[in-house]
C-alpha cells in the first residue's frame, strides 16, 4: 500500500472491481448524500461489494455560490462580509489571507498590534472550526458525548469572539488594513481563563474519544494515505500533516506576526484515520499556546488598522497569499487591473484539495469506515464548493 | 401548513363546539346508557364475595369506590391481569417509558446537558407523551414498491413479539404469565424471531440502507446468539431447571449466581446489548453509515411502535438478567404483614410477599436497565468485523470458561441438590 | 496555439508587466517576514528596478537553463515565482518542475479571463512539501489559450493533483484539457445550460 496504483492492485487482488458501469449484481450503488446523515452538503457516489466500497465519485456543488464571480462585481472591502460564508465557523481565517492578498495588492502596512489581534482572533476561530469538525468526527463514529461536549466547549470560543468582534460566527473582522476595533477591556482575563479551562477539557477528550479501544479499533490502520500519496494528491493542512509532512503555513511562511510566535509543527506518521482524527487536537492544544503567547506579545497600546482610502485599490498585478485555516492552507490568487474592484479572485481551499483523497482512500475500505474516513478528511462541504 | 377559512369566525368556531358537546351527550344518554343497562341485565355477572354483582350494585360502586375493591381482588387472579397488567404489558410498557425519560435525563448530565425540560413542567417528564402524541399525530408513509402488508405487520410483529418474552418472565412469585418447564428455551425461541422481522421489515421496505441494515441484524444475531445461550446455559447448570421461576427459587436457596457466575453474567451483559441494538452495537441503525438502517423507512407511529418494541426488549432482557443472575425478586423484607389506608381500606388486595417481591425485582431491573444505558455516552460504534470477532471468537471462549465453572461447582458438591452452599 | 511574441505586453491592463525582473520595490527580504515584504510606496512597476530575491532568482536560473527562451518569466517577488509558457510545452516543463526542482503538488489551478486579448489564462500554483526551503514558495506556472477554442495539455498525468481544480477550470471557463479523463460537469448545476460562469462576458443579473 505504498502508492495509488498498488492500492488499486491490492483492491483487484480482492476480487473487487474499479469502477464497473455494467449491471453488476453483486454491486449495490449507495448514493450518500445530500440527504444522508453522513454526509453535508456534499454527496459521492460508492458502490458495494457485500461491505467493500469499490468505487467512489465525489459530486460536490450543492452550496456552490459563486462566491469567485461575486468577488469581481465588489470593492475590495465590499467583498469581505460575503466571502466569509463559505467557512463561518473559521470566517477569520477565510478572510485572513484575502487581506493579506489585498494588503500586498494596494501596499497597506498592517499596524503590529492589529497584526497580534489577528492571529488571535484567526487562532480563536481555528479552535472553534475544530471543535465543530470534532463534534461531528464523534457523532459520525457513534459517539454521542464526543458530539455533546465539543459543541458545549466551542460555544465559550464563540463567546470570547462574540467580545471580540460583536458577532457570533460571521466576523467580518479582519479587513484590508488590520481588524475592525479594538480588544475589549478585560478581554485577556477572559481568554486566559478559558484557555486554562479549555486545556482540561482537552485531557477529558483524549480520556473519553482517542484512548477509547473501540475508537482506536476503528480508526487505527484505517485508510492509511502513505507521505508518497499524500503529496502526490496534494492533501492540505492535517491530512498532510497525519501523513509525516511536517506543513504548516504558520511555519512554512509565516505571515504577520507568526515568526515572532513559538511553537511546533504538529504532526503524526502513520497517515491513518486515526491520526488524521488526532492531529486536528494536537493542534488545538497547540493552539492554547499560541493564543496565550500573543496576548503576552501584544503591543499594550497602538493603532489596529491602517487608515485607506475610501475605494482602496493599487497598480496592477497579483498576489497569491495563504494563511493556515482550520482545514489547511487556504490561499488567495487576486489579480488586480488597477481599479478598486478585483479582476479576478481564485479561492484554493484545503476542503478542495482534500475531496481528491477520498475516492482514493474510501475503496478497498468498509462501509462502516465510511464516515469515518470521509470525516477524518477534515472536509468542509461549502468550504470547498465556494 | 395551517390555513385557516377565508371568513373565520370566533364566535362561530365556538358555537359549533357547543353544539357538539350538546350532540355527544344526547346520544350517550339516549343511546350509550340504555346499552350499558341492557349489558347488564342480560349478561350473567360474577357473585363477589357473598353478593351477586347485579346493576344496582355494580351502579352503588360509583358512589362507594371501596366496593369495587372485592372486584378488583378477583380481577387479580385472572390470566387477564396477569397478560395485560402486572408481569405483563402495561409494567413492561411503564418501564420502558420510565426507561426512556430516565435514559434522555442520564444522557443529557452525561454529556454536560440539560435534556427534555419543558413539556410537563417538572423536567420535561411528559416529554414522551408529546413525542407519542407527535408520532400518532404523523403521518405514515409507505414507501412506493414496498411489500405493504409486510410493511404494516412488521412492526405490530415486533411489539408481540418483545411482549411475547415478557410473558415469560416471572416478576414476583406467582405473578408470571407463562410458567413453562422450558422457560429459558422459549425466551431464546422467541428471541430469535427478531433479527426476522428486521429483514422482513428491511426487504418489504422496498430500499436499499433497510436492507443493508436488515443483514447486519441478521449478521450480529448469529454471531451472538451463541454465546448469549450458551451465557445461560451455565446458570442451568447450576439450577438444574430451565423455568425461569425455578432458577430465581434456586438462588434463593444458595446465592445469587453472579458471585458464581460473573464471566458468564458479563457475557450475558455484551450478548443482550448486541442483541438489543444498542450503542456500541448499533449498527443496524447506525446513521451516518447506512442512514437509519433498518428503520430507514418508517414513520409516524410505525417509528413508534419499534420504538415502542425495542424498550419493551430492553426491560425484557434486562428482566431476563435480573432472573438468571441477580436472584429475581430475592430481597430483604421492607413491607409490613398489614398495611391501614385511610378512606378506602386496600387491605384485602395488600399481599406482602408479592409487594415486596414487585419492589426488588423492579429495582434490580432498573439497575441492569441504567447499566444498558451507559455505555450510550461513553463509547462510539463498534464495527462490524470487530464486532463478529468479539462475537464469534472471545464471547463463546468466555461463556466456555464459565460453564466449566459451573460444572466444578455442581460435581465439587458446592451447590446443586445437598450441596455446601445451598440453604 | 499560436503566441506572438510581444503578446505578454498586452495585458499589461490587467496583469503585472513582463520583464524578467520587474517585481514590486519590497524589501526582498527572505522567507521570514512577508509582512514587510509589500509593495510599500505607491509601486509603478517600471520606475524601480530592486534587485530580485537571490534565491528565487536562481531557481528562475535553473529553469531558463533547462528551457532558454520558451519560459517567460512574468515575475520574480520574494516568495513567488510566475513563469509562461508556451500551451505545448506546458507537460514538459511541469514535468521537470516536478522531477528535478521539487515542486511536487498544485496547490489550486485557477484561470483568468482577458477578453480584450481574446486569451485565458491558466494558472497552476505549484508548491513544494518534499523541500524544505521552498516550503514557503509558490511557483505559478501559466499558460495562454485563445478564447474562442480553448484548450490545453491536461497536468493530470504530472500532478496528480491537478485533477479536480482542472475539472473545475474546465466548467468555470470552458478551458478544455486535452487529456483529462474526465472535462466534465463539477461544481455547477446538473442543468447548467449557459456560458461558463467565470469568463468576463458572463454577467451577474442586475450587476
Amino acid at each position: 500500500m505504498t502508492s495509488l496504483e498498488d492500492k488499486f492492485e491490492e483492491s483487484k487482488k480482492l476480487g473487487l472491481q474499479i469502477v464497473r458501469e455494467t449491471e453488476d449484481d453483486r454491486l449495490m450503488t449507495l448514493s450518500v448524500g445530500p440527504q444522508h446523515p453522513g454526509s453535508g452538503h456534499f454527496r459521492f457516489t460508492i458502490k458495494v461489494d457485500g461491505d467493500y466500497i469499490v468505487y467512489c465519485d465525489p459530486d460536490p456543488g450543492y452550496v456552490h455560490r459563486g462566491e469567485e464571480k461575486m468577488c469581481e462585481y465588489r470593492n475590495v472591502i465590499q467583498n469581505i462580509p460575503h466571502l466569509e460564508r463559505p467557512v463561518i465557523h473559521d470566517s477569520n481565517n477565510i478572510t485572513y489571507s484575502y487581506s493579506l492578498a489585498i494588503e500586498e495588492l494596494v501596499g497597506i502596512e498592517v499596524p503590529r498590534r492589529g497584526q497580534y489581534i489577528r492571529a488571535l482572533a484567526s487562532e480563536l476561530n481555528r479552535q472553534v472550526y475544530t471543535l465543530y469538525w470534532l463534534a461531528i468526527y464523534g457523532i459520525f463514529l457513534g459517539h454521542s458525548t464526543m458530539f455533546m461536549w465539543p459543541t458545549g466547549d466551542r460555544e465559550l470560543f464563540i463567546d470570547l469572539l462574540e467580545a471580540l468582534t460583536g458577532a457570533r460566527v460571521t466576523h467580518a473582522f479582519n479587513i484590508p488594513g488590520g481588524v475592525r476595533n479594538d480588544i475589549p477591556d478585560g478581554f485577556k482575563d477572559r481568554c486566559v481563563r478559558q484557555v486554562r479551562y479549555f486545556q482540561k477539557r482537552l485531557k477529558e477528550y483524549e480520556d473519553i474519544f482517542y484512548n477509547m479501544p473501540l475508537f482506536r479499533q476503528r480508526t487505527e490502520g484505517v485508510a492509511v494515505l502513505s507521505k508518497e500519496d499524500a503529496v502526490k494528491l496534494g492533501v492540505a493542512g492535517s491530512v498532510v500533516r497525519a501523513s509525516g509532512i511536517p506543513y504548516d503555513i504558520r511555519k512554512a511562511e509565516p505571515y504577520d506576526i507568526y515568526n515572532e510566535i513559538d511553537f511546533k509543527v504538529q504532526y503524526m506518521k502513520t497517515g491513518d484515520c486515526f491520526a488524521r482524527s488526532y492531529v486536528p487536537f494536537l493542534d488545538m492544544k497547540e493552539s492554547c499556546y499560541i493564543i496565550e503567547q500573543l496576548l503576552d506579545k501584544m503591543p499594550q497600546s497602538g493603532e489596529v488598522r491602517a487608515k485607506l482610502q475610501p475605494n482602496p485599490k493599487g497598480p496592477p498585478g497579483e498576489a497569491y497569499r495563504r494563511v493556515e485555516s482550520g482545514r489547511g492552507a487556504l490561499g488567495y490568487y487576486v489579480v488586480s487591473d488597477g481599479t478598486p474592484k478585483p479582476y479576478r479572485v481564485k479561492i484554493s481551499v484545503g476542503s478542495f484539495r482534500n475531496m481528491l483523497a477520498l475516492p482514493y482512500l474510501l475503496v478497498g475500505q468498509k462501509l462502516a469506515d465510511m464516515p469515518a474516513v470521509y470525516w477524518s478528511l477534515n472536509y468542509w462541504p461549502v468550504e470547498a464548493d465556494r | 401548513m395551517a390555513t385557516y377559512p377565508q371568513n373565520f369566525r370566533f364566535g362561530e368556531f365556538v358555537g359549533s363546539l357547543i353544539w357538539l358537546i350538546l350532540w355527544i351527550l344526547i346520544i350517550v344518554t339516549l343511546v350509550g346508557l340504555p346499552l350499558i343497562f341492557i349489558v347488564l341485565f342480560y349478561i350473567p355477572l360474577p357473585p363477589i364475595g357473598n353478593q351477586v354483582l347485579t346493576p344496582y350494585l355494580f351502579l352503588t360502586m360509583m358512589v362507594d369506590p371501596s366496593r369495587t375493591i372485592p372486584i378488583i381482588h378477583q380481577l387479580m387472579t385472572t390470566d387477564l391481569f396477569r397478560v395485560a397488567m402486572f408481569p405483563g404489558f402495561t409494567y413492561a410498557a411503564l418501564i420502558a417509558a420510565v426507561t426512556i425519560f430516565v435514559e434522555r435525563k442520564f444522557l443529557a448530565k452525561m454529556q454536560l446537558r440539560i435534556g427534555p425540560l419543558y413539556a410537563g413542567k417538572i423536567e420535561g417528564i411528559f416529554q414522551l407523551i408529546a413525542d407519542g402524541l407527535k408520532l400518532i399525530a404523523k403521518e405514515i408513509i409507505v414507501p412506493s414498491g414496498a411489500d405493504k402488508p409486510m410493511f404494516w405487520a412488521a412492526p405490530i410483529m415486533f411489539v408481540s413479539t418483545a411482549a411475547a418474552v415478557v410473558a415469560l418472565i416471572p416478576a414476583a412469585p406467582g405473578y408470571v404469565v407463562a410458567d413453562t418447564d422450558v422457560g429459558l428455551l422459549a425466551v431464546f425461541a422467541i428471541l430469535g424471531f427478531f433479527p426476522l422481522i428486521a429483514l422482513l421489515f428491511a426487504w418489504a421496505s422496498n430500499s436499499k440502507y433497510p436492507f443493508i441494515g436488515g443483514l447486519r441484524a441478521l449478521h450480529q444475531m448469529i454471531a451472538f446468539e451463541i454465546p448469549f445461550i450458551l451465557s445461560a446455559l451455565s446458570v442451568v447448570i447450576l439450577s438444574g431447571t430451565l423455568n425461569l421461576t425455578g432458577i430465581v427459587d434456586s438462588q434463593i436457596q444458595s446465592y445469587w449466581f453472579i458471585f458464581f457466575l460473573p464471566i458468564s453474567a458479563f457475557v450475558f451483559y455484551i450478548s443482550s446489548l448486541a442483541e438489543l441494538e444498542r450503542i456500541p452495537f448499533d449498527l443496524p441503525e447506525a446513521e451516518s453509515e447506512i442512514v437509519a438502517g433498518w428503520l430507514t423507512e418508517t414513520s409516524g407511529m410505525i417509528y413508534g411502535l419499534l420504538q415502542l418494541g425495542s424498550y419493551v426488549k430492553t426491560y425484557a432482557l434486562a428482566a431476563l438478567f435480573v432472573v438468571l443472575f441477580l436472584g429475581g425478586w430475592a430481597g430483604p423484607m421492607v413491607f409490613p404483614p398489614q398495611i391501614q389506608t385511610p378512606i378506602i381500606n386496600i387491605a384485602p388486595l395488600y399481599d406482602q410477599q408479592a409487594a415486596n417481591a414487585t419492589l426488588w425485582f423492579t429495582l434490580k431491573t432498573f439497575g441492569v436497565i441504567m447499566l444498558m444505558l451507559l455505555p450510550r455516552g461513553i463509547s462510539p460504534r463498534i464495527r462490524i468485523d470487530i464486532l463478529l470477532h468479539t462475537g464469534w471468537y472471545k464471547l463463546i471462549v468466555l461463556a466456555f470458561i464459565n460453564i466449566f465453572v459451573a460444572l466444578a461447582l455442581i460435581y465439587g458438591g458446592i451447590l446443586g441438590p445437598g450441596g455446601l452452599l445451598v440453604r | 496555439m499560436s503566441t506572438n511574441k510581444d503578446e505578454p505586453e498586452k495585458p499589461a491592463a490587467s496583469s503585472p508587466p513582463i520583464p524578467s525582473a520587474a517585481k514590486p520595490p519590497a524589501p526582498a527580504a527572505k522567507p521570514p517576514a512577508p509582512a514587510a515584504a509589500k509593495p510599500a510606496s505607491g509601486a509603478q512597476p517600471p520606475k524601480k528596478e530592486p534587485e530580485a530575491p537571490p534565491f528565487e532568482k536562481g531557481l528562475v536560473e535553473e529553469i531558463k537553463k533547462k528551457f532558454g527562451e520558451s519560459i517567460k518569466v512574468v515575475f520574480i517577488k520574494p516568495l513567488r515565482i510566475k513563469i509562461q509558457v508556451e500551451p505545448n510545452s506546458i507537460v514538459e516543463v511541469a514535468t521537470f518542475l516536478r522531477d528535478s526542482m521539487g515542486f511536487d503538488h498544485a496547490e489550486s489551478v485557477g484561470g483568468t479571463d482577458y477578453p480584450k486579448d481574446g486569451q485565458i489564462e491558466v494558472i497552476y500554483h505549484l508548491g513544494s512539501y518534499t523541500r524544505e526551503d521552498l516550503g514557503a514558495h509558490i511557483l505559478s506556472l501559466t499558460a495562454r489559450t485563445s478564447r474562442d477554442d480553448a484548450r490545453l495539455p491536461t497536468l493530470i498525468n504530472v500532478y496528480k493533483s491537478v485533477e479536480y481544480h482542472e475539472r473545475e477550470t474546465f466548467e468555470m471557463l470552458g478551458v478544455y484539457f486535452e487529456g483529462h479523463p474526465r472535462n466534465d460537469r463539477f461544481l455547477l448545476p446538473e442543468d447548467w445550460a449557459d456560458i461558463p460562469p467565470l469568463r468576463k462576458d458572463f454577467r451577474i443579473k442586475g450587476r
